[in-house]
């Protein structure tokens, strides 16, 4: 797996990755939808998809020695580094805003509990759409993209309006008292992008196996 | 004792068939996979290392199942398949970094002997090397990790006569222990009256002949015109070859 990972990190990655890796820092402006931080994660994983095809890494991974699925799982494996490394980038900065800026967010939700949970479920569905229909061809990048960034796009608009209503206030609070009424959203969050990313792996494996290179 | 056989090997295109492709490779010989263009000499290639999806067939690879062991098989393989086609912008040294950690029997000794023998530098980037040499930082990685069985797809292809030259005798010198055994596809039909001990000879699809050199040329011989002397293999694929241009 670490191989697998070193080879992806060394050779597959566009370097606009680190860049969005550092896109957590927006949490810092005063007055933004910070759901838009997922989405540019999005588009960093859909640049990097690009730069592995122009650069035929599908190719070079399938000369080594591993099984052809393996090729799947460095691609998913890299994806999840990124997004738990981009989310990880964000928390630091959460906590920066806190202090610096403590009247809120009055665009969209506020970077709590919920909001990480949200994350992780706006990547769980991008990856397993993305990925699954990435690996029907392994070089259709730009409609994979389409297929993934819609639904993973209407989640982040619908976690933004939530917060507009009465009733899920308690999704936009940095209060101690609402942690545990979004403590269940993380774990949830937690909870589908585990089994996702699981099932992103066995679903886009078995699209690959059927690909000629 | 067979290092490679491929039975059966199938695989259907809308407009190509690759039909029921049989051949094997004793130890310490090398093999020339022959055909013109488009012969699916690449896809015989391909298919028998999963890269290509075949709709029938079974590849017994180094004493094992490939479909079933294909992460050992792969330890002791070396592919060329063309040439280089990845990461144009990385540098030699990176890719290598990456390569030799996925394999158990990396020989650093014997990659930096083949990188200076072909007189690379792997502080080039892949775009900075011509054709040949492309071909040839990929055959130095191939032969850096011990492997027992070479699969090469047109290695001289791009290759200037000195380099091709010198090329076939490595392979030669490679086979020499016994040990070692070499597939290579190639359309230089004269690459193979140099090194080649075993001819097999794809054509639209199909395999018309697998067999050791003289024994392939033999049964050739009946394309031969009256007062003709041997065929030569280059000679017996125009002549099988041939078509009608005509517009």
């Amino acid at each position: 797996m670490s191989k697998l990972l070193y080879k992806e990190w060394k050779l597959a990655v566009h370097s606009v990755v680190y860049l969005f890796l550092l896109i957590g820092a927006l949490l810092l402006v005063p007055a933004y939808p910070y759901g838009m931080i997922f989405f540019f994660g999005c588009l960093g994983l859909y640049f990097t998809s690009q730069f592995a095809r122009e650069n035929s890494d599908a190719f070079y991974a399938a000369t080594l020695p591993i099984k052809k699925c393996h090729v799947v799982k460095s691609k998913c494996l890299l994806f999840v580094s990124i997004e738990l490394a981009q989310l990880a980038i964000c928390i630091p900065f959460s906590i920066l805003r806190l202090w610096t800026l403590p009247e809120g967010n009055p665009v969209g939700i506020e970077a709590n509990a919920a909001y990480f949970g949200f994350g992780l479920i706006v990547y769980a569905i991008f990856n397993f759409l993305y990925l699954t229909v990435l690996f029907r061809s392994a070089y259709q990048v730009g409609k994979a993209f389409v297929i993934a960034i819609l639904p993973a796009t209407a989640v982040i608009a619908l976690m933004e309006y939530a917060v507009h209503l009465p009733s899920f206030a308690w999704l936009d609070s940095v209060q101690m008292a609402d942690v545990p009424r979004q403590l269940p959203v993380l774990a949830a969050g937690v909870l589908i992008y585990v089994g996702g990313n699981l099932l992103t792996y066995k679903a886009a494996s078995k699209q690959f196996e059927r690909v000629d290179l | 004792m067979k290092l490679l056989e491929v039975k059966g090997l199938t695989k259907r295109y809308p407009k190509f068939t690759l039909k029921n492709v049989s051949f094997s490779l004793e130890q310490g010989r090398i093999m020339g996979l022959i055909g013109k263009n488009g012969a699916g000499k690449s896809t015989t290639l391909k298919a028998m290392l999963n890269m290509v999806c075949p709709d029938g067939g079974s590849i017994q690879m180094l004493g094992s199942d490939f479909r079933q062991e294909e992460e050992r098989c792969k330890q002791e393989l070396g592919v060329v398949l063309g040439g280089i086609q990845f990461y144009p912008t990385k540098k030699l040294q990176a890719i290598t970094d990456v390569t030799r950690r996925f394999y158990q029997s990396w020989d650093d000794d014997a990659y930096q002997r083949y990188m200076s023998r072909f007189e690379l530098d792997g502080q080039k980037q892949v775009r900075q090397l011509s054709e040949g040499m492309k071909v040839k930082y990929l055959i130095a990685l191939a032969l850096s990790h011990n492997a027992k069985l070479l699969i090469f797809d047109e290695p001289t292809s791009g290759l200037d006569p000195v380099a091709r030259e010198d090329l076939l005798e490595l392979f030669q010198q490679l086979v020499e222990s016994g040990q070692r055994s070499i597939l290579f596809s190639t359309h230089i039909t004269s690459d193979l009256d140099k090194c080649a001990d075993d001819i097999t000879y794809i054509r639209n699809g199909e395999l018309i002949a697998s067999a050791d050199k003289a024994a392939f040329v033999q049964s050739f011989q009946s394309l031969k015109q009256p007062g003709e002397d041997s065929l030569n293999l280059e000679e017996i694929m125009v002549r099988s070859e041939r078509g009608n241009y005509r517009v």
